[in-house]
Formats: structure tokens, C-alpha cells, sequence
């Protein structure tokens, strides 16, 4: 479903050219559920980011469905992303003014969608992952694990074919990651979205299906993962 | 959107306040000032109407709004009733109602006119009730509608001005110029008031003004000049200089407002700027969030213009209420006074409240495109 074609990204910092993703061939399936590790600086959140079409590489190609993206306008980009991929960050994902369930809606609003089905889905979208009573606190009232599962929530209700996360369980313990990575494990079997996590944390990467590995913006190794089974302890009920 | 947009706003309750009340102070200025020039331009109107309507002969270094200390000898009605194309010359001789200043806009003046020949005169405004004054009243008096209303006279009534009793006769409609705080008697009960007020000022024969009136069909400038090559000692002011006099007076005050809301302009203007800037500035990565989910540059830079333009609108609707408040007040303290000092009239409530906004909006224009232009991933990336 997404492809890449010896793509590039470099960064020109004064003399020095910082290559941050070298040259990556890459093809990812529906269906997926994947990691991207690598030491930091290996360009792991450069290549999501192309991935994610929030930026234009510098040469080479990146495909969606078979359509190169860098045929696509601006808006044409903007709507393909709002409609067929979601997004989860490491930190600052949630706008602070707005309560869980208003977060979530966020990208039905940018669709024009109406704002009662927007409601509605939004609180689905919530129960999914397990906040529907918390949906009218502020980022400000939950833990970091649960803003986190408000970002996946937000991800999730547009119906993406894809869910690009990047270091979501960075700022978590190891309870609320194991949490997070069941979460997106159970929603990935269930609906057959995409799945593609960054991660610095082997645990996560332990529990996908295939791990790509990153070493100066290429792909150092590409394996099947342990798809280990997950045993999160004071699991709540989901 | 507007409620998100409300929430950010008072996440920086102080910063925006401050901002707020700094558009507050110079739209309460402008308000106040507009209520003064409103006012002003009322008057202003209604003096042209006055004024204009008849060529005013005045003792020579005085001017059309008095000055000069100097009197008219009665004579010169008869040498200005020669010059050909005059059709009535009116002495007048007009003096204050009170001993009291009555503070700001034109005084409440007791104006005693020649009955014998002012009915074309008095006649230039409406009356609204009664009848104006005819030749032989003695006694009687026609009130403008400011004095009808502050001595609550109506025709019949009886009226004390400067201890001797009035009764109305007739009362003219508003004309929202001097007229309306003038009382109009003959011109010999008003000199033997002046008389009684002042015992050692032995006065006779003396007019304060000759009001003069064409023939049917004659220019007025050209009568004014032929009054001025064949009367001597006299100043003559015809309504073209009328109209420039009055003029001046107002070009001034519009000056002063001018200023006032160009000072406005540039305080409000830079602190809505400097405002939306660190706004944008402290919330680029929540910027770069919203674009990465899929908001579209319009809808970044809209929410940002409304922000700027809500801050321009509050400021804009508490100052303008202040002003409009100020007015009222102030007003109510000057009422003693037979004209208010301030007007609220639709253009002093809606112009500083649409000139805020307009303010507010073009103040986030720099901002929101600065917002509105930043890449996702930049964003994302800045922390
Ligand atoms: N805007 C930029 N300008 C210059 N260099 C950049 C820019 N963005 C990234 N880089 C460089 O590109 C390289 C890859 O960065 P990237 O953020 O993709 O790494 P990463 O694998 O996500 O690292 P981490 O694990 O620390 O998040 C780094 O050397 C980084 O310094
Ligand atoms: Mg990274």
C-alpha cells in the first residue's frame, strides 16, 4: 500500500550535507504491523515523516497506493493525508484547550463532516480505546498514557488506512506502553489497518511483526519480528 | 472554531487583557472625541443654517462667534437699509441670560430684535408652537427649544429672564444650533435689561449686530460687498465667509480626532501584532499538529485573522461602551448648561467599533500568514 523508491532526504547545515535518509527502498503492505528502530539520528523520524507525506524528499519516490505523491498538490496532499493516514507523536499531541472527545474530532471537523456524526464517531473512537467516560477531560486532566490513547483515538477516527506513530510510548512507563502497543496490536487485527511504529524501545519492537532497522539513513536489516505475546499487568478494561 | 479560538485566548488571560484594554483606552478616546465632534458637527450644522441664511453685520474686529467689545450705533440700520437690494436691516442686541458662564457650546443669549422689521428674520426658523413675535409685543417672549424645554414653558406660559416676567408666546422647533438657547424679545425690553444689569453703562441707539436680509433675487455676496463699500466702520460677514469661519472651526476638531485615531491605529495596531505574534510563536508545534491531521493553510490562517479581529472586537465594544458611558455621564454633569457637550449618534457607536475590528484584522494578517506558511514538519520539529 505505501512504497518508497530510493528515497532521499538531506539537510544542508551551513558546508556540511547531513544525509539523514540515504537511499531507502521500502514496500509495506495493508495490513502491517511494523517497527522502524535505529540509534538516534538514524532518520527514523525523517522517513516517517516521508512516509507520512508531511514532507517532500529530496529525490527519489514515495508511492500510495500506486500514486506518486510528488505529483500531488499541496491541498491534494493535505486531503490525502487527513483521509487515509493518522498520526500519533512522541509528545505534544493533543491541543491543550480542547477535552478528549473535541481532540479526537479534530480531523472529521478539517473533513467538513457533520457535527453530530463528528460527536458520535469521536466517542466511539474513545470507547475503542477505553477513555468513552474520560471524554470531557482536558489533556491537562489525564495521564500520559492516557492523552497518549487519546492520539491513537484521534488516528483512528478517520478510518486511516495507515497510523504512522512515532516514539508513542517514548514518555511512558512500561505499563502504559505495554498498554498502548496492545491497543494498537488489537485494533490492527481487528480492522486491518496499517500499522508503523517508531520506536527506540527493543520491548515494543519485540511485540510487531517485522522490524526495520535503521543505521545513517539506510535500512541496516529488516527482519520478521517476535511478535511476542503481550501480558500487560492492571490491564483496565478495554 | 470561535469557542477554541475563545478558549486560547484566555489560556494567556493576561496577555490578552492587556492587549484588550490597550484597545479599549484608545477606542474610549476615540469614542468620547467622535461624541464631541458628533456634537460639534450638529452645532456646526445648525450655525451654517443660521448663519448662511442672511448677511451678518457686526462692529468692525468682531467675528461672526462675538469677540469685539465695541457696539453698532442704531444709525447705521438706515445706511444699510439705503444700499440697494437690502430688503430689511434688523438691529439686534443680545445679552446673557444669567450672570453665569454657561460653560461649554454656544451661550443661552436673551436676543432682542427690532420687531418693526424682523419678521423675515425670525421667520428663518420653524416655530414649532405658538407664534413668532410681532410688532408692538412688549412682554413677550419666543423661547428656542433648548430654553422651552430647561424653563418647561410652552405658549402661555410666563417666564422669568433676568427678573422681569416673559410670557410665551411661541417656542421654535430644534435646530440643534445656538437658536435653540435663545430667547427672543424686542430690542428695547433687551437693552433696558442690559441697562438695568449694568447702571453705569449708559447706553442708547446701539445695536450688537444688524442682521441683514436680501430683495428676492439678490445675490448675497454681492450685496455684502456693496454694504461694505457704502457702510463705514462696520465689519460685514456674508455667508460664504460664514460658511468659512464655521468651517475652520470644525477642520480643527476634525484634525484633533484624526490624530487621536491615528495614535490609536499605531498603540492598538503594534500591541495586536506584537500579541499575535508570540501567539503564533509559542503555539507552532500545536500549528504543525493541526496541519500534520489535516488542516488546510486557510483554515490556519482564518482562525488566526479571528483571533486578531476578536481581540480588536472586544476592545473595540467594551471601549466604545466606556465612551458611550463616559458621554452619558458627562452629559448628565453639564445638563445645568443648555447644550449637552456630547452626541451619540450612530456613526460615534458602530465607527470605533468597526474601526477596531478592521484594526484587529489587519493587525493579524503578518501573524496568521507567518502561522499560516509554517511547514508541518518544521513545526513539528521546533520545541
Ligand atoms: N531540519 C533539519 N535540519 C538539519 N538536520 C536535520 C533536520 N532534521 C533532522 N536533521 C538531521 O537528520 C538526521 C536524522 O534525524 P531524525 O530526526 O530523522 O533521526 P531519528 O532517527 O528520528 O532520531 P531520534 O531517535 O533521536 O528521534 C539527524 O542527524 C538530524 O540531526
Ligand atoms: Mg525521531
Amino acid at each position: 500500500m505505501i512504497e518508497t523508491r530510493s528515497v532521499r532526504k538531506t539537510y544542508r547545515v551551513g558546508e556540511q550535507e547531513i544525509r539523514a535518509v540515504d537511499g531507502i527502498d521500502l514496500s509495506i503492505g495493508a495490513g502491517e504491523f511494523l517497527s522502524i528502530v535505529g540509534p538516534s539520528g538514524s532518520g527514523k523520524t525523517t522517513l516517517l515523516h516521508l512516509l507520512g507525506c508531511l514532507d517532500a524528499p529530496t529525490s527519489g519516490q514515495v508511492l500510495i497506493d500506486g500514486t506518486d505523491t510528488s505529483t500531488l498538490t499541496p491541498t491534494e496532499l493535505t486531503r490525502l493525508r487527513r483521509e487515509r493516514i493518522g498520526f500519533v507523536f512522541q509528545e505534544f499531541n493533543l491541543l491543550p484547550v480542547l477535552d478528549a472527545a473535541e481532540n479526537v474530532e479534530l480531523p472529521l471537523r478539517y473533513m467538513k463532516v457533520h457535527p453530530a456524526e463528528r460527536r458520535r464517531r469521536a466517542l466511539e473512537a474513545l470507547e475503542q480505546v477505553g477513555l468513552a467516560d474520560r471524554a470531557r477531560n482536558r489533556p491537562s486532566q489525564l495521564s500520559g498514557g492516557e492523552q497518549q490513547r487519546v492520539a491513537i483515538a484521534r488516528a483512528l477516527v478517520t478510518r486511516p488506512s495507515l497510523v504512522l506513530a512515532d516514539e508513542p510510548t517514548g514518555e511512558l512507563d512500561t505499563r502504559n506502553t505495554c498498554l498502548v502497543i496492545e491497543l494498537m496490536r488489537d485494533l490492527n487485527r481487528e480492522t486491518g489497518q496499517t500499522f508503523c511504529i517508531v520506536t527506540h524501545d527493543p520491548l515494543v519492537a519485540s511485540y510487531t511483526r517485522r522490524v526495520i532497522t535503521l543505521r545513517d539513513g539506510r535500512i541496516a536489516s529488516d527482519l520478521p519480528g517476535e511478535e511476542a505475546e503481550l501480558a500487560c499487568e492492571g490491564r483496565p478494561e478495554v | 472554531m470561535l469557542k477554541y479560538i475563545v478558549r486560547n485566548m484566555w489560556r494567556r488571560k493576561a496577555r490578552t487583557f492587556l492587549t484588550v484594554f490597550g484597545i479599549v483606552v484608545g477606542i474610549f478616546a476615540l469614542t468620547v472625541l467622535g461624541g464631541l465632534s458628533a456634537r460639534l458637527t450638529q452645532q456646526v450644522n445648525g450655525a451654517r443654517s443660521w448663519f448662511t441664511s442672511k448677511i451678518s453685520v457686526v462692529p468692525e474686529g468682531s467675528s461672526l462667534f462675538g469677540g469685539g467689545e465695541g457696539y453698532l450705533p442704531l444709525s447705521k440700520v438706515a445706511e444699510i437699509e439705503e444700499v440697494p437690494g437690502v430688503k430689511s436691516a434688523v438691529a439686534g442686541f443680545g445679552l446673557t441670560l444669567t450672570n453665569e458662564s454657561s460653560g461649554f457650546g454656544s451661550p443661552e443669549l436673551i436676543v432682542g430684535a427690532d420687531l418693526t422689521r424682523s419678521s423675515d428674520l425670525l421667520n428663518l426658523v420653524d416655530i414649532g408652537r405658538g407664534r413668532i413675535l410681532e410688532e408692538g409685543d412688549r412682554g413677550k417672549v419666543v423661547l428656542g427649544s433648548v430654553l422651552a424645554e430647561k424653563f418647561s414653558a410652552g405658549p402661555g406660559d410666563i417666564v422669568d429672564l433676568r427678573g422681569r416676567a416673559f410670557e410665551v408666546v411661541g417656542v421654535y422647533r430644534p435646530t440643534l444650533s445656538a437658536v435653540d438657547g435663545f430667547a427672543f424679545i424686542s430690542y428695547e425690553e433687551a437693552l433696558d435689561l442690559f441697562r438695568a444689569a449694568n447702571p453705569y453703562f449708559q447706553v442708547e441707539d446701539i445695536a450688537a449686530t444688524i442682521d441683514v436680509l436680501p430683495q428676492p433675487g439678490v445675490d448675497m455676496e454681492e450685496l455684502a460687498e456693496r454694504i461694505r463699500g457704502e457702510v463705514q466702520g462696520v465689519r460685514v460677514i456674508s455667508p460664504r465667509e460664514a460658511e468659512k469661519q464655521i468651517g475652520q472651526f470644525s477642520l480643527i476638531f476634525n484634525a484633533i480626532l484624526l490624530g487621536i485615531a491615528f495614535i490609536a491605529l499605531v498603540v492598538g495596531g503594534l500591541s495586536i501584532i506584537n500579541t499575535m505574534v508570540m501567539s503564533v510563536s509559542e503555539r507552532v508545534r500545536e500549528i504543525g499538529l493541526k496541519k500534520a491531521i489535516g488542516a488546510e493553510t486557510r483554515s490556519v490562517l482564518s482562525e488566526y485573522l479571528l483571533e486578531s479581529s476578536l481581540i480588536g472586537l472586544s476592545g473595540g465594544t467594551v471601549g466604545t461602551a466606556l465612551g458611550v458611558v463616559a458621554i452619558v455621564l458627562l452629559n448628565r454633569a453639564t445638563a445645568s448648561s443648555n447644550v449637552s457637550v456630547f452626541a451619540v449618534t450612530p456613526t460615534v457607536v458602530a465607527g470605533p467599533v468597526l474601526f477596531a475590528v478592521v484594526l484587529g484584522t489587519l493587525a493579524g494578517v503578518f501573524p496568521a500568514l507567518r502561522a499560516a506558511r509554517l511547514k508541518p514538519v518544521e513545526a513539528l520539529r521546533e520545541d
